[in-house]
């Protein structure tokens, strides 16, 4: 029984480690206005860009670099397209998200050939001492890679700068009221332009999780929807950054849920399961877990004196 | 969108036009100079993409149905962004009117069924069941203000899963078990609720449905253009408010325009099922919802614009499939070529704005 535990909580903490970084990046960019349809989409380019760098360098850190530079581009032709040029973000979004699929795969197909699934040097394990003995959790926390710990420290950095900061602030009152925080001498258009590269980062981030950090090597849309999760996870998390990756953890844990209840007996079928992340979302926008407050601005473009 | 282009001068009018057409043109550039750069021989992969497109009787008649599928999403699209409303569930859409018409076509008392029946009940089905996922959505919005692009998008998935589990559950969908190899589809549907074939071909896959299809785009136009009922959507779509103290049951109209995109979708998928695959199985909708979506975004709200669209983009993919087969080059570059035109006209409302703003 305790050792089903600890393989579930590592289970959830594996596959909600993606949809937390992506998800707090990307709350980032929703508090400032922007919907960034397009994070699976940078996610996938993250991934495919992050094995191929590990892969060609044969040190996965600079595979890192690799997925979030790539992140980075397409996050700064996304604020391009939805800051300056106040072009539909949702359609940009969709764009982004079939480009990436396209160029990813025909990528691979180009530079790997084939469908050979080639091991790319992937992240070590860290094991902290003396956590790890701890019962239960011990090595579900305390034996990852090293980017879940820098992930965890980025997202506590999002918490931070969200809440505390005089950025944070510029962030909501660009997402809120965009006309005021002009008139208060915010810069709308380069507050809105960070908060979307800061999205391109942990989306970057994300998809270095998949390919180096957990499967060691791309296949094609390996993100497989993991985006869309994410963008739901703020959704229900309220646009509030703890809620947001309680979401996450409640995503991973039902995702998991399909691998551990067959093993211990229980017939659920799977799909539900599959399903439960997108219907929990659904309630949520629907209001049912509660008001949800969205920004005021979000998907709104900002063009001064208009 | 039309109104005021009736007021543009004739230039800026028709730069306005050509940017779709440019953004095409210039993806499929990058396209071919994408091959060139793998390696792979231009004229070879421009040969077999025609091949794959127009060559054989089969390869056509594969073509036009797709492009029959795309349209229909496409139509559907249109009419709801008459009224201001983002239809992004397509592929959801498709699912649920794929699980329907499977459903009663593999109902034993349908397939004996006189007077086409068999065929109309299932189609009608599916209809129905799209239309309800996607008034889901519209209730949604005018009950809980809820952004019907995220709930069409959410609900698509959980429709897509809801595939997955009617194959994979006996109880429902799936095909009596007989050993462990059996595949988690649906059986076959009965010969006699398939669509009827266009030609007497029997390489061609070509079906009714395409007809369907055109009278269906007939119906659009005119309800769009000659209607009262387009009218009001359009000025739902311009001022809701101002729509709703002029009189209109603004929630109703809402609440039937998504509905209406929802049933085309959901034909969509009962035409999809009876007309070529004949049996349900995971992930059946593959990619048509997004890819209609594509073509009702880049037809700027014309019928025309959408068959144009879905035609371009039903050869596009079956050549890239013989691309890929015939010349080695990944079918993936269509993928790419149609990421590249949606940026790119997204890109350019703003320039077209302008254009036609030099007038207002």
């Amino acid at each position: 029984m305790e050792e089903t535990l600890a393989i579930f909580i590592a289970s959830t903490l594996r596959l909600a480690m993606p949809l937390m970084l992506a998800a707090s990046g990307e709350l980032v960019s929703e508090r400032a206005g922007v919907l960034n349809l397009s994070l699976e989409g940078m996610m996938l380019t993250a991934a495919f860009f992050g094995a191929l760098g590990s892969w060609a360098t044969g040190n996965p850190y600079l595979g890192v670099a690799c997925a979030v530079g790539a992140a980075l581009c397409v996050a700064a032709v996304q604020a391009w397209l939805s800051v300056n040029l106040r072009a539909n973000q949702l359609v940009v979004g969709i764009g982004f998200n079939i480009l990436a699929l396209g160029a990813t795969t025909l990528l691979y197909r180009i530079i790997f050939g084939g469908l050979s699934r080639e091991e790319i040097p992937g992240l070590p394990k860290l094991a902290v001492p003396g956590l790890i003995d701890l019962p239960f959790a011990g090595t579900a926390f305390f034996q990852q890679s090293v980017i879940v710990y820098f992930g965890f420290a980025l997202i506590l950095l999002i918490w931070w700068t969200l809440n505390q900061t005089s950025f944070g602030l510029a962030v909501r009152a660009v997402g809120d009221e965009p006309r005021s925080a002009d008139k208060a001498g915010i810069p709308v258009a380069r507050t809105r332009w960070l908060a979307v590269l800061i999205t391109g980062a942990m989306a970057g981030m994300a998809g270095a999780f998949i390919s180096i950090a957990d499967i060691h090597t791309f296949t094609e849309n390996m993100t497989n929807g993991a985006g869309y999760l994410a963008l739901a996870a703020v959704i229900f998390g309220g646009w509030n950054v703890g809620r947001t990756i309680a979401a996450c953890l409640l995503f991973g844990a039902a995702t998991a849920l399909q691998f551990q209840l067959p093993a211990m007996g229980i017939n659920v079928p799977t799909a539900f399961l599959l399903m439960l992340p997108y219907l929990l979302a659904l309630l949520a926008v629907a209001g049912v877990v509660g008001r949800l407050d969205p920004p005021t601005a979000l998907t709104l473009p900002f063009q001064r004196g208009k | 969108m039309t109104a005021l282009a009736l007021q543009m001068p004739d230039r800026r009018r028709l730069l306005a036009m050509s940017i779709p057409f440019l953004a095409v043109v210039g993806s499929m550039v990058i396209g071919l100079l994408l091959i060139a750069a793998s390696g792979k021989s231009v004229p070879d992969s421009i040969e077999a993409f025609l091949d794959g497109a127009f060559g054989t009787a089969f390869a056509f008649g594969a073509s036009i149905n797709r492009a029959v599928s795309l349209s229909l999403i496409g139509l559907g699209f249109i009419l709801a962004a008459r009224a201001n409303l983002t239809n992004v569930g397509g592929e959801g859409q498709i699912a649920v009117g794929g699980i329907a018409a499977t459903a009663l076509a593999l109902w034993p008392p349908i397939a004996g069924l006189p007077l086409g029946l068999a065929v109309i009940l299932p189609l009608l089905a599916g209809t129905l069941a799209g239309a309800f996922w996607g008034g889901i959505a519209g209730v949604m919005k005018v009950r809980f203000g809820t952004n019907e692009v995220i709930s069409t998008l959410l609900l698509g998935f959980v429709a897509l899963l809801m595939v997955y589990w009617c194959v994979q559950s006996t109880a429902l969908l799936r095909q009596p078990q007989t050993s462990s190899s059996t595949l988690p589809e649906s059986l076959p549907i009965p010969d006699s609720t398939k669509l009827a074939g266009l030609t007497d071909d029997p390489e061609s896959p070509l079906h009714i449905g395409l007809i369907l299809c055109l009278v269906l785009a007939l119906a659009t136009a005119i309800v769009l253009q000659r209607s009262t009922f387009g009218l009001r959507l359009r000025a739902i779509g311009l001022n809701e408010l101002a729509a709703r103290r002029a009189g209109m049951p603004g929630s109703i109209l809402l609440v039937v325009a998504l509905g209406i995109a929802g049933a085309f979708g959901g034909l969509t998928g009962a035409i999809m099922l009876q007309g070529e695959q004949f049996y349900l199985k995971a992930g059946f909708s593959s990619g048509y919802g997004f890819d209609g979506l594509v073509v009702g975004l880049l037809s700027r709200g014309s019928t025309l614009g959408v068959l144009a669209g879905a035609l371009f983009f039903g050869f596009l993919r079956s050549g890239g499939i013989s691309m890929e087969i015939m010349a080695g080059v990944p079918s993936a570059l269509t993928l790419v070529i149609q990421g590249l035109i949606v940026i790119a006209v997204a890109g350019s409302v703003i320039l077209v704005e302008k254009l036609q703003g030099g007038q207002r």
